[in-house]
Formats: structure tokens, sequence, C-alpha cells
């Protein structure tokens, strides 16, 4: 039996203690698959094997730049189910993340055919005198303010690191709310100290909408309905399903309550990233019965063959899917042939969340571009099925070739530096902001791939293939800009070939004052 | 019985729809002067909330040198919850010093070393002796917002900074003044506004240490700040705590005008208090208005036309929702260049309470036979309301405000100019909305805004 996700607690498990998750690691794909050993992992969940004690190395130095935090995960998550609130328990900073949602909420919302219309997040904004004496009526006047304003048909209320620390308990709030309501009052454990990687923010939305929103027991079966994991992204999966008569139910943005509630009675879940749908995925089929598509991720021509025939197979539509797969092929190949041509000899760069960026560089080789370096924000080892057949790393290695400069790098512009002077790629494919503006200062642009579909599928890699070329055009503007602007690192710092040589070692940083002021005497002697 | 107590317009504790960072969101004071880099001791998620709400879906303002994804930040992890984080950001400074080519670093912390009590000034305290140039802001997110946080940060500068390093603290200078004006990024505009300002201050005579932005000298101006024969305030409250503090430290007047100047009635105004303040440049003063005056209105006339006898109808009424700076001055403009009706106009910076009444003053004379009401909401769901609750007339208003305006203003029909943060669908370069040349900007803008719905 593997070892089940636990939804009688209100606090999801932290991502590195379910699965190890690492956010500092550097060496080639082939070492991270082999150290990260997903078999066993994967047999250790089934509480047999010998998964022992056998931790990922990881590294950590003493500089890091800002990065990312668990709630705001929570917000691009909760705070853009269309008929539902999140209530932010946090100090009003926090609440900076309704300006970035809405305008994401709001892209969404028109990409997918919906009306734009501003987000509903609402902030309690705790002050000084809360940390002192607790804020438990904000809370509560919040949660009245969001049913009188918006008649929501849920309710989440996000935890921040303010109310960790002094220890408000929020769940005996959200229980009396319950229960007043009669509408679902749902607790998101978010501080962002808890996780050292913000990606336990998916799992801890996943977690409180699988405790308190998905229907259990529910009295009929949609057999054609398939859960689709996602954020935002255009609407890719629907033509490709309706090959197999089956109809998609995207979760968790951009969907209603009731979309979320019905998730049981789907006929399979499935995910454009591992990295996203791995919990809720699993828990779904452990504790609802809904099976998960366990297939390797769907881009590239082995990859989306792979997903398809998974998906046949889980949803007994196995008649239709070997013609789909062969008209598809015949479709797109000659489109990827021409691709391939102007292409030839670019090299590119991927920047992105784990699972995601395993997928992307399978369709780069796709596409035969060039692929030596990348990075990925944070690592696991191993997903929450533990089943082997998701291994994203091992499918790309064994399909696609390893990359041999592999960077576990969680947003940090110091190192990306020298990661491109090593790389030296034509262009970076990013998600999340702070990567991109360093590459173009370096003459390297970047495509931003907001609409997280863009690679799913067979028309994935035209798509992306045409977005590079779109996005090697703008080279101009990088290598303008490279030529007049002046970068805030040290020549020192620079100079370093190995991003991670602060965390070997510490005291090359070692602050020597005669030192520090021979360097500012210099610099003031040629600014004179 | 409810415990929290809801005030006139029906608002409690709840902020739906921000319209303001927190302190912490002061690190953009800071890489707002050329030359300084934040230090950030907060959790993983500050920084990056505070950059891409207030700069990045703000007019896609940027990070430049030394904001977006440079600061350093300790990234706070449960371990520094429990033991406290005081050496993390110890062991964070002295990197950062070794990778960052900065001539002045701002340390500055989030909720979090707040609630659990690191000690920063004792740790910055320690470089400062051996001669770092770094001072230290305690900004804790819970402490208050960006505005709080700006007079906190500017603060600890001039006191741990500017008042270790100036050279001569002494000599006044004839003629030099430290401008302290809009707060930088949270206004999308600051970068253009500050050029203007500058531009008409020397036009009319003045040296300036505007402090911020392109037109500043950096750190190096900041060390000039204690010559300056006085400070000017320009708006109504931000930068009077700095005034005040810089009169006792210094020895310096301030002098405070509340209206920032747009167009050439208001600039004038605005030069000729000043120079009468001072008792200087007042010819000067007078030739630059004159000079000026003969351009903006060049380009005036020529507009005359279209507003004289354009068919399809133009808007009459208005109202400003944003922060106070920009809430008056947009007033101010409307009212007396084009003499638009004033509706429901609302101040949204948390505007400490001990100004309302000489700003709601300000509104009562927007012209000699023009008054407005002034309410002071921050809470973007009330905002909206009282925007629909107004009653404009036959025709739809123009609504100065932010993006969180725009189903609104669709279901009023009216047209959205948006001013204050956050301005998402506008990308801000070096536009200007004040002095001369930005008033000839925002008339093109709003009635490009309001004839492009037309047809």
């Amino acid at each position: 039996m593997p070892k089940k996700i636990n939804l009688d607690i209100a606090s999801v498990e932290q991502r590195e203690q379910r699965l190890g998750t690492i956010i500092a690691w550097d060496g080639t794909t082939e070492e991270l698959h082999k150290q990260s050993s997903y078999e066993l992992r994967g047999q250790r969940e089934r509480g047999a094997g010998c998964g022992g004690n056998c931790r990922l190395c990881e590294l950590s130095g003493p500089f890091t730049q800002g990065s990312v935090c668990s709630e705001q995960m929570v917000e691009c998550q909760a705070g853009n189910v269309r008929d539902a609130v999140l209530i932010q328990h946090a100090p009003i900073g926090c609440g900076g993340g309704q300006t970035v949602y809405n305008n994401i909420y709001r892209n969404g919302l028109v990409m997918r055919g919906y009306k734009a219309e501003n987000l509903r997040i609402i902030n309690t904004n705790l002050i000084e005198s809360d940390m002192v004496f607790g804020a438990a009526d904000k809370l509560r006047q919040s949660i009245d303010d969001a049913f009188e304003r918006y008649q929501p048909q849920a309710i989440f209320v996000a935890s921040s690191c303010a109310t960790g620390i002094i220890g408000e308990d929020i769940e005996s709030i959200t229980d009396e709310k319950e229960a007043e309501l009669g509408i679902p009052v749902v607790p998101l454990a978010c501080e962002g100290f808890r996780s050292k990687h913000w990606s336990t923010g998916f799992d801890a939305t996943q977690h409180g909408i699988l405790r308190q929103i998905v229907r259990r027991n529910p009295t009929k079966k949609q057999e054609d309905l398939v859960n689709v994991i996602n954020l935002w992204g255009s609407d890719v999966f629907s033509p490709m399903l309706a090959h197999l008569n089956l109809r998609v139910n995207y979760v968790v943005d951009l969907a209603s309550v009731e979309e979320l509630a019905q998730m049981s009675e789907a006929a399979a879940t499935v995910g454009f990233c591992y990295t996203l749908s791995s919990y809720m995925a699993a828990a779904l089929e452990q504790h609802f019965g809904v099976p998960e598509v366990k297939a390797p991720m769907p881009y590239g021509f082995a990859g989306t063959d792979a997903w398809l025939r998974e998906l046949a197979k889980v949803t007994h539509r196995e008649h239709l899917v070997e013609k789909f797969i062969a008209e598809e092929h015949a479709r797109v190949k000659p489109k990827i042939e021409e691709l391939k041509k102007k292409l030839k000899g670019v090299k590119g760069f991927v920047a992105t969340g784990s699972a995601y960026a395993h997928g992307l560089i399978q369709v780069l080789r796709e596409l035969d571009v060039e692929v030596d370096g990348s990075l990925t924000f944070h690592h696991d080892p191993v997903y929450d099925s533990g089943d082997q057949r998701e291994d994203s790393l091992g499918h790309l290695n064994e399909h696609y070739g390893q990359v041999k400069n592999f960077h576990v790098s969680n947003r940090q512009q110091y190192q990306l530096y020298a990661f491109l002077q090593e790389n030296k790629p034509d262009f970076l494919l990013i998600r999340h902001n702070g990567l991109a503006p360093l590459a173009s200062r370096l003459g390297i642009p970047a495509a931003p791939l907001g609409d997280e579909h863009i690679a799913v599928g067979y028309d994935g890699i035209v798509n992306l293939g045409e977005t590079i070329l779109e996005i090697l055009a703008h080279k101009k503007f990088h290598d303008d800009i490279k030529k007049h602007v002046k970068l805030p690192y040290k020549k020192w710092w620079l100079e370093q070939k190995d991003a991670y040589i602060l965390a070997k070692h510490p005291e090359l940083v070692k602050f020597d004052a005669d030192e520090y002021r021979a360097e500012q005497e210099r610099k003031e002697a040629a600014h004179a | 019985m409810p415990k929290i107590k809801k005030d006139k317009n029906g608002q409690t504790n709840s902020i739906n729809q921000v319209r303001y960072g927190c302190a912490l969101g002061a690190m953009h004071s800071v890489s707002a002067i050329p030359g300084a880099i934040p230090i950030t001791h907060c959790g993983p998620g500050c920084v990056d909330k505070q950059y891409m709400s207030l700069s990045f879906y703000n007019g896609y303002q940027g990070g430049g040198y030394s904001g977006g994804a440079v600061p350093p930040s300790s990234n706070l992890q449960e371990k520094d919850v429990v033991f406290g984080g005081a050496k993390h950001l110890d062991q964070l400074i002295e990197a950062s010093l070794k990778i960052l080519e900065g001539d002045l670093f701002v340390v500055l912390n989030g909720c979090i070393p707040e609630i659990v009590g690191d000690d920063i000034g004792a740790v910055v305290a320690r470089y400062q002796e051996k001669g770092v140039p770094i001072v230290s802001a305690e900004t804790g997110g819970f402490k208050g917002n960006n505005f709080t946080g700006h007079e906190i940060v500017t603060e600890a500068i001039i006191e741990q900074y500017v008042d270790k390093y100036a050279q001569d603290k002494e000599t006044k200078k004839k003629g030099l003044i430290n401008v302290w004006s809009e707060l930088p990024f949270q206004n999308t505009f600051w970068r253009g506004d500050l050029t203007e300002l500058k531009r008409i201050l020397e036009g009319a005579g003045w040296e300036v240490n505007i402090l911020f932005g392109y037109g500043s000298k950096g750190v190096k101006e900041w060390l000039t700040i204690p010559n300056a024969e006085f400070n000017l305030v320009v708006g109504p409250w931000l930068g009077l705590k700095t005034a005040k503090l810089l009169e006792r430290k210094y020895d310096q007047p301030y002098l405070h005008l509340p209206v920032l100047p747009i167009g050439a009635k208001q600039v004038a105004e605005f030069l000729r208090a000043i120079a009468e303040f001072a008792k200087e440049n007042e010819v000067q003063t007078e030739r630059f208005i004159k000079q000026e005056e003969k351009e903006y209105y060049y380009y005036l006339e020529y507009f005359t036309d279209f507003y004289a006898e354009y068919w399809w109808g133009l808007p009459a009424v208005y109202s400003v929702v944003s922060d106070a700076a920009y809430n008056l001055a947009i007033n101010k403009f409307v009212v007396n260049q084009l003499g638009l009706i004033p509706g429901k106009q609302i101040i949204t910076d948390h505007t400490p309470e001990k100004y309302h009444e000489a700003i709601r003053a300000e509104y009562q004379k927007l012209a000699e036979d023009v008054g407005a009401e002034v309410e002071f909401v921050e809470d973007g769901y009330i905002v909206n309301q009282l925007l629909k609750q107004e009653d404009y007339g036959h025709k739809p208003p123009v609504i100065f405000g932010t993006s969180w305006e725009r189903d609104t203003v669709k279901e009023l029909n009216g047209h959205i100019v948006e001013v204050s943060y956050p301005v998402s669908y506008d990308v801000v370069l070096n536009k200007t909305y004040i002095g001369y040349r930005g008033a000839l900007t925002l008339l093109e803008t709003i009635f490009t805004t309001a004839i492009s719905q037309s047809a």
C-alpha cells in the first residue's frame, strides 16, 4: 500500500518532508536522477525498500536574493477561483499580491473566453497591536465582509508569516464560520517561512480543496470527465481530449467551486506539470478513487504519445487513441521539419519550475534546439504517487538525453550570470520573473511562457518553435541595451566560474575592513 | 456585538484591492536613489511581492540597477524564526558587500524579524563602525504602509549616513533646495514628474536636490542635504515629517506647498510662492514663467478648436481616486484649466488623520467658485461602491483612478485614466502629468481616452 496523503489534519505536510525537495544543486541531469533514486523513494513510500536516509545533497551559501513564498502560490490558485473569496490573514504587505494576481486573473479569464473582472482577495490588514493581542475578530469581520459583499460559494483563508509566529488559531474560526454561513470556509496553511520552497503553496491550496470542497461519496460518476490540474493557460486540452470523447474539468484557477467539487466524479486526473499536480492527483486517487494518469508529461512526441495512451487506457478509450496519434504525427511533422531548419544551430536554456522544465527541454530537443544547460527553481526527487511512470527527469534522460550543466537555483539572479557565461545560449525559456531582466542585459532574449500550455502536446512543439523564432528576432533590442547598462555585481563575482562557490567556500566573503576601505578609495580615485 | 467598528462609509479592517504596499515596500525608495542598494531581512516572498506590485504591474517600471530581483534577501525560514535571524542577516550583509557594487546599502526588515526581535541595528552598527556606508531601517510590514516606510528610510539615511559623512553641515548654500515630493514607484509617473519638477525649479533659478531618480546625483547629492537653504515639501502631507526633522537637525526652514502643480496657472502660483518665501529669484521666476507660458499656450491654442467644438460629447463630471498628492493636483488642474465638474473625490493613501482637516480645506477652494468633498477610504470595495452610488448627471464620467476601477468604469460606461497605483494598463517610461509639459500630456490622455470610446 502506498503511504497515503493525510487529509485528516488541517495543515499540509511540507513538500521537503513529503518528497525530499531541495532548492540548490549542481551537476548533470543523470547525476541528479541517480541521486534522486526515484524508484527507491517511491518504494519507501510504499513502506518497503531502502530509501533510508538518502537525503539529496543540497548546497547552501551565505548569499540569497528575494525568492517567492507559498502564500503567493495560494493567491494564484485559491485567489483565482471564480466564485470564491480568498482572505489573507496578514499585514498589508502580503496584499501586494492582489495587484499581481489580479492581472493574471483578468488575462486568464479573457484567454478562456470569460469576461474580465477583478479578483476577490481581502486582506485583514494586521497592525502592530494585533501582533500583541491577536486578531481573531479582524478575521471574523473579513469573513463576514466576504460573505456579504460577494455571496461566494466558498471562502479560503490563507495564513501568513505574522499569524504563524503569533500563533493565530485560524482553524477554530474557520470552523465556527463554516457552521454559521453554511459554505466551506477553508483554512490554508501557507506561512512563507514554513517551507523552503513555494511549491508547498500549491499543495496547501489543494489540501484545503480536497478536505472541504471536493464532494465525498458522489452520487454519480462522469465517465467522460477528466480533471486537468493547471493554472490559467489557454484551452489546449479540450480539443485534444475531444478526440477521445472526453471533456475537460480545469482546476484550480478559473474554476468555479462546483467544478472543484465535481473532481471526485471524474474518470481520471491529468496535469501539465507534476510539480503542480502531484499532490492533488495522488490524493484524488487515494481518497476519492479517481485514477491519476501516470505517464510522462505531454511534451514532445514521446511524452505526448505515452501520455495519450495512458489516458486512453485509464478511460477505456484505447480504440480511439492510435488513430489520433498517427494523424497528429502526420499533421505536425512537416511543420516541425520546417521549424528545425530555421532553428538549426540555435542553443536554448530553460529556467522554470521543476517538472515543467523537464517537459520544455524535451520539446526543445524535438526541435533540434541544443540544450547544454538549464535551471529549475527546485527539485523533487519523487512525486506523491511514487509511481515511476511519473519520473519526469528519468524520462528526459532516457528519451532525449541528459543535460550536462543542470542547476537547481531558486530564482537567484546572481547565479544565472555564471550559468549563462558557461552555456552562452541564444535564448531562455522562463516562467516567474527576475531572471529574464539579467539575461536581457547580457544580450540574451527570453520567452516568458505566461500561458503555461503553450508547449503542451503536438501543437505545443510547433507553438514553442514559433515562439522561439519571434524571441530571437527581439535580440536586436537586447544587444543594444547590453552596451548601455552596468550590472550591479562586482567584477570579482562576475569572474567566478562556479555559481555555487560561496556554498563551498563561505570564507570567501569574509569581511575585511582594510580590503573594503582600499576598494572604496580606488573607487573614489576612479571617480575623481 | 461586532467587535470591529465600521466607519461612515462602511469600511472595516478589510482591505480589498490594495492601493499601497507595506513599510518594506520602501525598499523602492532606496533603489530610486542612484547607487543605493536595499538589503532585505524578511520572508522569502516579501521582496517579490513589493516589486511585482509596486513596480512591475504598476506602469511596468522595472527594477533598474538595484531593484527587482537584485536586492539581497535573507528569505527567512523556520529556524530563523525559532533561533532568531540576526546571524543570518550578518552573513547576508557580509556577502552582499563582496558581491554587489553600491555607494550606500540600506538594510530593511520585514514582519518576521520585527516580531521575533532581531536587533538589526546592532548587526548593521558593526559594519558602520568599520566605515561601511550602510544604514538600518525598521520597516516591519505591520508598522504601516510604504508611505510610512519611505519616511522611516529617509530618516534612517539622514541620521545614519548623511549626518556621519557630510563634510560640511553648517554652510547653507543660497538657492539650493531639497525637494520632498512624490513617493517613488508608488506614484507610477514619479520619474517623469521629478524630472519636470526639477526642470521648472531650475528654470526659476533654483539649484535642486531632487534626491530620487535620474535627475539625482545619487548618494553624493544626499550628502549636500544639510547645505540647502530650505526644504520644499510638495504635496498634501508626505515629506512634512522629514522637513521637520531637517528643521530640527540642520536648522533649515521648510516651505510646504500642498498642490503638486499641473498646468500654467498652478505652476506659476507654485514658483511665485517659492520665490516669495525665500525672497529670492523673483526676476528669474517671472522670466521663466513668461517663457514657458508662451510655449504652453501655443499648444493650448491649437487644442482649443477640439475642446470648443468637438461634436460627439466630452465628459463633464469627474472623480479622482488616488493618493493625496495626485488627487489634489488633478482636481486643481481639471477644475481650473478645463472647467470640469467634481464628483466624488477619494484619497486612498492612508493619509495620517492629523492632516485630514487641512486637506479637506484645500478641496473647499479648488477654485474661487468651486469646492468639493473628499473622502478618505482605503478599501477598494468601498471605493467602488462610492463611485457607483455617485450621480454623474446625464453623461458618463471620467474616472482618474487605478486599474481596480476598470470594472466600475465599464459599468458606468465612463472613461478611465489610470493615474494611481496600481496602473496595470499603461506602460510608463518618462511620462509626466505635472508641470507645464505634463499638463499637456494629461490633456492628451484624458481626451484620447474619452473620444476613442465614441465610435
